[in-house]
């Protein structure tokens, strides 16, 4: 068995984490610079660079120590580094210190794609679970249902064509003055308010998987505008449950035309109530396990990126000192 | 002791060994790589070079800034990597304070003023005498060049110029009358193994970034518009 350290800082979270290659998390760190960014309604990349160097160096110590390792000669077998998609900037600083890390203790490292690692979350929680499975990976940055038919075998089935289904949370949110980013707030507005109060139109209604959240933003700001009476959260249910109802039809689809064992949900999005809800209701409904990971693992974080490590090392080998990081790199191009 | 140093505050990425037993090598890459791919594959072969182990350095020494914030945060992430995962020392430079030296060290005398590109049209500069020694006159800033060339031909004293924000504005900075331009684009490496000796080690390395970051500036612009 082997022990590999993880890494991740694509976006606003720095962390680091010690998994096995049983995917048992033997720990994980994160620290995340969201407070800083919260002013400007996003992420601002060049304060998340920033907020990496500052905390790197800690957080990866913290990581070993509450692993029980020597973080000057720690007894890991591999390094594994978010090295995309994500802000070019801030996957520097993550990739810059594994390399330095690798070069230090002498060990491999490998160059890990941020999205196959949100895939490899619901092994970290049920090591043994059984495949195929379908999963809707929905955070900040991406919206997608993805068909796995093992650890690191994955077809992409349909992607969103626009907006990410977080993007338009956030916003959704901006434009409803409450604050960022809008997942929660969203949610919790939800909770108190009417669905179908406002009218919204269904997006993505023809064939295929393919998502789309950009129409429906639009369509709650002219909504919004129209009918100003509205109760906020009667808007914010409305909205949330036009979002659910777009990626649960399309994973419906995707369960009737695609024999599986579970259907997974990851991402950061993964811990809207809704979407929860209605995946435990598909589950129930085609007689599958529903995979719904807790809220440390649907967020980012590098227990995934480790346990994702595991399978590409042994898998593809490590990657070379001269790995570059790759800001747009597409899930359909891991192989 | 043995010390590692280095440098990609610039468009050039350097690196270099000091040996206890004093060999000293130094590596320039090609500036139009990217320092995210030739900085550790550089250590590595200064390393073999040197017949040492990573685990056998025991201080690494970066340029903290300023300068390019992308490249910057390479070598500072690297370096606080390197040093915590062999238990070495660490020592911050400033990539004006390695040209002041690099030009003291080619026989550049009196008054120097360094100037890193900063992009966007700005340069950090700082001024410097050189003597015996080499002494900091004023503290790092942020500049538009044309300020620092009127601010010196209104002065009118015998002044150098060196670094790569000099090497930019080249007709800008040789307009100045009377200046001498000190033709060096790199913050020099040896004299980062030489202060970098010299100095108490810190805990860790904050970058000398100099420039809020984007969205601060324009999200007060935005306030101040309201
Ligand atoms: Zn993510």
């Amino acid at each position: 068995m082997s022990v590999v350290l993880g890494i991740e800082t694509s976006c606003d979270e720095t962390a680091a984490s010690v998994v096995d290659s049983n995917f048992h998390v033997i720990s994980s760190v994160i620290e995340s610079s969201i407070d800083q960014h919260r002013a400007f309604g996003g992420v601002v990349p060049e304060l998340a660079g920033r907020a990496h160097v500052a905390t790197i160096g800690p957080v990866v110590e913290r990581a070993l120590k509450d692993a029980g390792l020597d973080p000057h000669n720690p007894a890991i077998d591999a390094i594994a580094v978010t090295s995309g998609p994500g802000l070019i900037g801030s996957l520097l600083v993550g990739l810059s210190a594994a390399k330095g890390f690798s070069l230090a203790w002498g060990v491999p490292f490998v160059g890990v794609n941020h999205l196959e690692g949100h895939l490899f979350a619901p092994l970290l929680e049920k090591s043994d679970l059984e495949w195929p499975l379908m999963t809707l990976l929905v955070s900040g940055g991406h919206s997608m249902i993805v068909l796995q038919s093992g650890p690191g075998e994955h077809v992409v089935l349909g992607e969103t064509i626009d907006d990410a289904a977080g993007e338009a949370y956030d916003k959704v949110a901006r434009w409803l003055g409450l604050g960022y980013p809008g997942g929660p707030e969203i949610d919790k507005l939800a909770q108190t308010g009417t669905p179908g109060k406002l009218k919204l139109p269904v997006s993505m209604t023809g064939e295929g998987y393919d998502l789309s959240f950009s129409g429906l933003k639009t369509a709650v700001v002219r909504a919004t505008e129209k009918n100003a009476d509205v109760p906020l959260a009667d808007v914010a249910a409305s909205f949330q449950a036009a979002v659910a109802e777009q990626l649960l039809r399309k994973l419906r689809t995707a369960l009737e035309k695609n024999e599986v064992k579970g259907v997974a949900l990851a991402g950061g999005v993964a811990a809207n109530s809704a979407l929860r809800a209605g995946i435990t209701q598909l589950a129930s409904e085609f007689g599958i396990v529903a995979h719904l990971p807790t809220m440390q693992m649907c967020t980012d974080n590098a227990a995934m990126i480790a346990a994702a490590g595991v399978h590409r090392i042994s898998h593809n080998g490590p990657s070379p000192l001269t790995l570059s990081a790759s800001p747009n790199w597409q899930l359909v191009d891991v192989k | 002791m043995n010390i590692l140093a280095i440098e990609t505050a610039t468009e050039g990425c350097a690196t270099g060994l000091r040996t206890a037993s004093g060999l000293e090598i130094i590596k320039l890459v090609d500036e139009n790589r990217q320092h995210t791919e030739e900085l550790t594959v550089g250590i590595q072969a200064l390393l073999r070079e040197a017949g040492l182990k990573a685990s056998d350095i025991n201080r690494v020494v970066v340029d903290h800034g300023p300068g390019l914030f992308t490249g910057l945060r390479v070598g500072i992430a690297t370096a606080i990597a390197l040093a915590q995962g062999i238990g070495a020392e660490i020592v911050g430079v400033s990539s004006l304070e390695l040209l002041a030296h690099g030009a003291h060290d080619a026989g550049v005398r009196g008054t120097l003023v360094c100037a890193v590109d900063g992009r966007r049209g700005e340069v950090f500069v700082q001024t410097f005498t050189l003597d015996e020694g080499v002494s900091p006159k004023d503290e790092p800033r942020v500049e538009v060049p044309r300020t620092v060339v009127i601010e010196w031909a209104t002065m009118a004293v015998p002044v150098t110029f060196t670094g790569d924000g000099v090497e930019r504005y080249l007709s800008d900075f040789s307009a100045v009358p009377g200046a001498v331009i000190h033709h060096e684009k790199v913050p020099s490496i040896h004299a980062a193994l030489t202060l970098g000796a010299m100095r108490t080690p810190t805990a860790t390395i904050t970058p000398l970034y100099l420039r809020e970051a984007d969205a601060i500036a324009n999200f007060t612009t935005r306030e101040r518009a309201k």
